[in-house]
């Protein structure tokens, strides 16, 4: 598949989120970005579906919805 | 659109249970229209055939293939526009023999690996003449299985997470993932049906692609 | 970009996975067939008909719901449908599970459910006259007999129709 480049402008605190991730996640910048492109694009297929977006907390079942305008 | 025409064709080979030759056979990187054509026209008689026969044999239906309810149309048209899901195909002699969807977004269960990125595989079947699990008449096809959890640890190395794979296996294939994958068994789960869920750690995947390999 | 699978490594593969299988997958949350949907637009009539037959059918051999989805290996909830859902839109593969266990056509079937347009819809027009003719009783009356006889023979794989 042919692929294509961009340049892409961040400011020092994205840059430092960014790396700090791709530290965590042992991931290239390159991967951790398309990680988050493919992830985005999920959710946002479940939002136009009408579903809400939750996080559960395991222990004690609790959900909170995570606001998406 | 499902696509026409696979993105990449990587050349495998199958082993022919009859002569125990290996036949040419090619990995297609993305299941296409012509593989749901094979699908429909050549997997579903053949499994409604084999299905009969396993009925008038008065074997149990707990017994009978747990896959038999899949539309890989619906699986394929579901995924299409997704960048997060890819599939794969095994094609020989013309006929799609198995195929495989994956995605790209969930993450390692496996203790030390917990929270990790790898390649989950969402399916995974075998056309109903290369299956050991529907009557009498031995599988025709051999290593389809093995060829494709091949292409989703390459895939997992190609996508930065260093091998490592993920999935639910029906409750007949245990035993494959287990001894002929060797992935790790994490027991079973209870919010997938209570399939078992298996895990391959990148060092384990190494050894997967190396092993055998030969020279 | 391809993957780097030698020859070697497929012969090795092909031993290692000699008699096992390989499924891997969730396993109830697809029925099968869905994508043959679309003809939604068929007539509810002929639905009715269609769900009426497997009633009658389904009582004549004295079967209760949850007993015909066992021996024709189909979900109860898509056989309740199938009989009192004209809206429901049946699978191919429960139609082809009920036409085997009836021993009637599959193509006809799926022609009742609006699933496929049958070329020569004689038999729709029928199965309709004879399923208009039926009550719901709980006991199948002689005339439903002879309804569901008229539908058998309609709905077989070698009726003539007119």
């Amino acid at each position: 598949m042919s692929k294509k480049t961009m340049t892409l402008n961040l400011t020092e605190a994205e840059m430092a989120v960014l790396e700090e991730l791709c530290d965590k996640k042992d991931l290239s910048k390159t991967v951790l970005l398309r990680q988050a492109l493919r992830l985005y694009q999920r959710v946002e297929e479940r939002l136009e579906k009408g579903d809400k977006l939750f996080f559960e907390d395991e222990a004690s079942k609790e959900k909170a919805e995570i606001m998406m305008l | 659109m499902i696509a026409t025409a696979p993105s990449d064709v990587t050349p495998v080979w199958l082993t022919d249970r009859n002569t125990n030759e290996l036949v040419d056979a090619e990995l297609w990187h993305g299941i296409v229209d012509r593989n749901l054509a094979d699908w429909e026209a050549e997997w579903i008689p053949d499994l409604q055939r084999r299905l009969k026969l396993l009925n008038q044999q008065k074997v149990e239906r707990r017994f009978w293939p747990q896959s038999r309810h899949w539309d890989w149309r619906d699986k394929l048209r579901e995924i299409e526009r997704r960048l997060a899901n890819l599939s794969f195909a095994i094609v020989a002699q013309d006929m799609t023999q198995a195929m495989m969807t994956i995605d790209l977004t969930k993450r390692a269960r496996m203790p030390g690996h917990d929270g990790q990125h790898l390649v989950y595989i969402d399916f995974l079947e075998a056309a109903p003449w290369n299956r050991n699990d529907l009557a009498e008449e031995p599988a025709r096809f051999g290593g389809c299985g093995l060829i494709l959890i091949n292409a989703a640890i390459q895939q997992s190395i190609l996508e930065g997470f260093k091998g490592r794979i993920g999935l639910h296996s029906l409750p007949q294939a245990n035993s494959f993932y287990a001894n002929a994958c060797g992935m790790t068994d994490l027991g079973q789960d209870a919010t997938y049906e209570n399939l078992r869920y298996f895990e391959l750690d990148p060092d384990s995947a190494r050894s997967f692609i190396e092993k055998g390999k030969g020279e | 970009m391809t993957f780097d699978i030698n020859k070697t490594w497929c012969r090795n593969a092909g031993t290692r996975e000699d008699g096992l299988d390989i499924g891997a997958g969730v396993i109830a949350a697809d029925p099968m067939f869905t994508h043959e949907g679309g003809a939604d637009e068929s007539p509810e009539a002929s639905r009715l008909a269609l769900g009426r037959f497997i009633n009658l059918m389904r009582r004549n051999q004295g079967l209760s719901i949850e007993a015909l989805a066992g021996k024709a290996d189909i979900e109860i909830g898509e056989l309740l449908s199938l009989e009192n859902n004209a809206s429901h839109l049946p699978d191919v593969r429960t139609l082809y599970q009920l036409s085997e266990v009836f021993g009637v056509s599959q193509e006809k079937l799926m022609g009742l459910s609006g699933l496929t347009h049958a070329n020569d819809d004689d038999y729709v027009e029928e199965a309709v006259r004879y399923a208009a003719k039926s009550a719901s009783v709980e006991v199948l009356s002689e005339d439903e007999h002879a309804i569901l006889n008229g539908l058998i023979s309609v709905l077989s794989e070698n009726a003539k129709h007119k």
